[in-house]
């Protein structure tokens, strides 16, 4: 009898000091947590509204105006993807635009360090709302080809046309069946694929839209939004 | 975010070049962007104060009066700025809601002036952010007893208008006490013989000595049987005579009675009645001395008659939740230390352990450190547990404490500056009648004057005599009072004179005869006589800026859908809610005619998608 009733304190210390070593674990701890928090919070200034003047065909004003909204919003100077992805899914609330958005974001982020500066969001809208519509056709380009070797495959393209029909949502007339991206895809390779590879380059691409007058008067849609 | 989101949008529309190449459709046409952003500084001048900001900033929320065409009627020409007879220091922080999005509530301003401002400048209160939210309400919560508290009193210190039935008569005596003498009579009594009947209830019980042919002693209540009975049976009258007079006089029966009061009055006299009917035979006495008890529930009555108690009540009721996990808390500490003290002391000999539920008694004595001492654990073992329980005891009987605690004085204060604005009330709205009284003097000396001028101007005929030397606002006024006279035929005047107008009235119509002069405005003469302060309420907030935020209806449109046309001629009242099928607006889509870039239909869609946009970014 005293055994066993020695055996319940002995454990129920032992449980005791574990719970009290734990908490005192847990407050070293937050100590080191915070530290990781302070080295996040970076800030990154832009270049010299010269410079960009310079990279960019914006006028000044048009910089100005351009840089206090993206401040306004990001007030340390970055945008990292899941801003991104969050800011970007605002405007299409009925679907998911979060993998599109993705995309845009690899994209834009030339240097892919994994955030946005203020430089990489002017040039990016400095080729699309200025640039030569052969720039545009190369920005496009950019986009789909995810893995950034030159070269348009079937399967990035299903994916980017996924991601643009993921941002329909569900309710949508026609409804969107679930082989409308793949049979997009089929007709854009017929449309761009001249030599039937599988793949599309960056020429083939550039001479087939030139070609298309549609895709040409769409290019420059959106001369002026800025 | 959301102010934000509309500044993102130059670029969502930008990235949309990606999806051109892979369209199989051609692109509709943009809307034609007419105002092109001039962005230039706005100044806003606030009673002097200077602000300025860019007209991008302030046109981010167009449903607000500085977002929309509402601000240009404060523009004044001749300093080109925008000025505003409004209070400075709030104005900043409606200003910092466009440049920032959110909208902040500083505590050192008054909230009603808060509000009449953010009613002034068409913000929605809901907006204010999470930060200061709380506070916000809270506040506003507070504003609203209050001023529920001030209407209450206005109702009731009402003089009694003279058409009220018996029945809404007898009611206000009973809720009101103070009302007429009537009813303090009838209250003191009441209280009288609640205290009686307690009292009696707790005598009876005292041994009072032996009689001379037994050898125990009696109580007093067995003694004095029958002296007790008939008081019993007096009190018990009465409180029956009280609580059918109240169900009478109750305007919704079935409300009075699911009332406590009522239950507790019911609960009782109902003994009385059951021991009345019953016989005295075994089987029931025991229920019947169960239910002697339940007399002693008539002290509760007194919470009609004091404050204290009823306080006392409402904090009970508001800490409900505070008491119930203080009493889980300590069901469990108690299970746990009895279970444990039970194992412990399950070896030693002619322990009072005997079983868990005994050690229960243990527990709960030890962890309110009362102590009794008529258990004691005696191996080492069950001391050791024994001082570790009486330790938590302390702990967790006194984590919950202080929330009662702070609760209760809380309503206490509340209600403590309820009875102090009464009292302040009486001086306040003295000191105002006094300075209306003098407005009203002075209007009775104008139109005096006035008359004695217009005389004088007819004898004299246009006698050079000049008027009173009164402030042109107040002659206006005083112009303005004589003309509503003249619309009405009714005058305006003084106290004393209308007090002595309304004792002659009040004489006539006892005696039954409506003279000619009366019967022109025989709802005139009721009214004349009551003194209806019907204190309007200042604190009216439109409606709209009460409305729920799910009620904003957001008007979203489908910006990618490439087979989407810009251009569509929706009509713009037409919500469109995000989960509703798109079946009907995409009909419409189909069957309008593709636009040509007509300039009403892209100037249309033009507003349309920027209040498109600006529904979200409301929010």
């Amino acid at each position: 009898m005293p055994l066993c009733l020695s055996s319940i304190f002995s454990s129920l210390f032992s449980s005791l000091s574990a719970i009290v070593l734990n908490f005192l674990l847990c407050f070293l701890k937050d100590d080191t947590s915070d530290s990781d928090l302070e080295l996040s919070m970076v800030r990154h200034q832009p270049e010299g509204l010269d410079q960009l003047q310079a990279q960019t065909q914006f006028t000044r004003k048009e910089l100005q105006s351009l840089y206090r909204g993206f401040k306004n919003e990001c007030p340390s100077g970055l945008v990292d993807e899941e801003t991104f992805k969050t800011i970007y899914s605002q405007f299409f609330p009925q679907g998911d635009a979060t993998r599109y958005a993705h995309f845009l974001f690899n994209a834009f982020d030339i240097d892919r360090n994994g955030s946005i500066r203020f430089v990489d969001f002017v040039l990016g809208l400095s080729v699309l709302l200025r640039g030569s519509v052969t720039e545009k056709l190369r920005w496009a380009f950019n986009l789909y080809d995810i893995n950034k070797d030159g070269y348009i495959t079937k399967e990035e393209m299903l994916e980017i046309m996924t991601s643009i029909y993921d941002m329909m949502g569900r309710y949508t007339l026609p409804s969107v069946r679930d082989d409308s991206p793949f049979e997009h895809v089929e007709k854009f390779f017929q449309k761009m694929d001249r030599n039937r590879d599988g793949v599309v380059t960056i020429d083939e691409f550039i001479e087939t839209c030139q070609k298309d007058e549609n895709i040409m008067a769409s290019m420059q849609l959106f001369e002026n939004v800025i | 975010m959301a102010a934000g989101v509309a500044a993102w949008l130059p670029f969502a529309r930008a990235a949309a070049i990606g999806w051109m190449p892979v369209a199989s459709t051609p692109m509709p046409i943009p809307p034609q962007d007419k105002r092109k952003a001039q962005d230039g500084f706005i100044i806003l001048n606030v009673s002097g104060t200077k602000f300025q900001t860019w007209r991008t900033t302030l046109e981010r929320y167009p449903d607000t009066l500085l977002g929309s065409t509402e601000r240009d009627f404060f523009f004044h020409e001749e300093t080109s700025e925008y000025f505003f007879d409004r209070d400075p220091d709030i104005f900043r922080h409606i200003l910092n809601f466009y440049r920032t999005g959110k909208l902040h509530y500083p505590r050192q301003e008054c909230i009603s002036a808060y509000d009449e401002e953010l009613a002034f400048f068409g913000i929605i209160p809901e907006i204010i952010g999470d930060c200061c939210y709380e506070e916000y309400k809270d506040r506003r919560r507070e504003n609203a007893e209050r001023l529920q508290d001030d209407e209450e009193m206005d109702m009731n210190n009402d003089v009694a208008p003279l058409n009220l039935t018996f029945r809404e008569y007898l009611w206000r005596a009973f809720e009101n006490p103070h009302t007429s003498t009537l009813a303090l009579v009838f209250y003191y009594v009441t209280g009288f013989f609640i205290a009686i009947s307690v009292m009696a209830n707790v005598v009876e019980t005292v041994p009072c000595g032996t009689l001379p042919n037994r050898s125990k002693e009696v109580s007093c209540g067995d003694r004095y049987a029958l002296a007790f009975f008939c008081l019993d049976t007096a009190c018990v009258m009465i409180f029956t005579v009280e609580y059918l007079l109240r169900l009478i006089a109750a305007p919704s029966r079935c409300k009075f009675m699911k009332s406590v009061m009522s239950v507790i009055d019911v609960v009782a006299i109902m003994p009385y009645y059951i021991g009345l009917v019953m016989t005295d035979n075994d089987q029931v006495s025991g229920a019947f001395v169960t239910l002697r008890v339940f007399r002693v529930f008539r002290i509760f009555k007194f919470s009609r008659h004091s404050a204290g108690l009823r306080i006392l009540g409402y904090t009970l009721k508001s800490c409900a939740s505070e008491l119930g996990f203080l009493l889980f808390s300590l069901t469990m500490a108690i299970i746990i230390f009895a279970t444990v003290m039970f194992y412990a002391e399950k070896g030693s000999t002619a322990t009072k352990f005997t079983s868990i539920p005994a050690a229960f008694w243990y527990t709960i004595v030890t962890m309110t450190t009362l102590g009794y001492g008529d258990m004691v654990p005696k191996t080492i073992v069950g001391k050791v547990f024994g001082s570790i329980c009486s330790l938590s005891g302390v702990l967790v009987i006194a984590l919950p404490v202080p929330v009662i605690v702070s609760n209760f004085s809380r309503i206490y204060h509340q209600s403590q500056r309820a009875e102090k604005r009464r009292a302040q009330r009486k001086t306040r709205l003295a000191r105002i009648r006094a300075a209306k009284i003098r407005g009203t003097n002075a209007y009775m000396r104008y139109k005096q004057n006035g008359l004695l001028i217009d005389a004088l101007e007819e004898e004299a005929g246009k006698a050079l005599v000049g008027k009173s030397a009164s402030p042109p606002f107040e002659s206006q006024h005083h112009h303005l009072l004589h003309c509503l006279e003249k619309t009405t035929n009714h005058e305006f005047v003084d106290e004393q004179t209308f007090q002595a107008n309304c004792m002659e009235i009040s004489v006539v119509n006892k005696s039954g005869s409506r003279t000619s002069s009366l019967s022109s405005s025989p709802h005139g003469l009721s009214s004349c006589c009551s003194r209806r302060h019907r204190k309007k309420s200042s604190f009216s907030l439109p409606s709209t800026n009460n409305q729920e935020l799910s009620t904003i209806q957001i008007r979203e449109r489908p910006v990618s859908n490439s087979r989407s046309s810009l251009n569509a001629k929706l009509d713009e009242t037409v919500p469109l809610k995000c989960d509703e099928a798109y079946i009907s607006p995409s009909m419409v889509r189909l069957s309008a005619p593709v636009a040509t870039s007509s300039d009403d239909a892209s100037t249309a869609t033009t507003t349309y998608s920027q209040s498109n946009i600006v529904r979200v970014s409301a929010l």
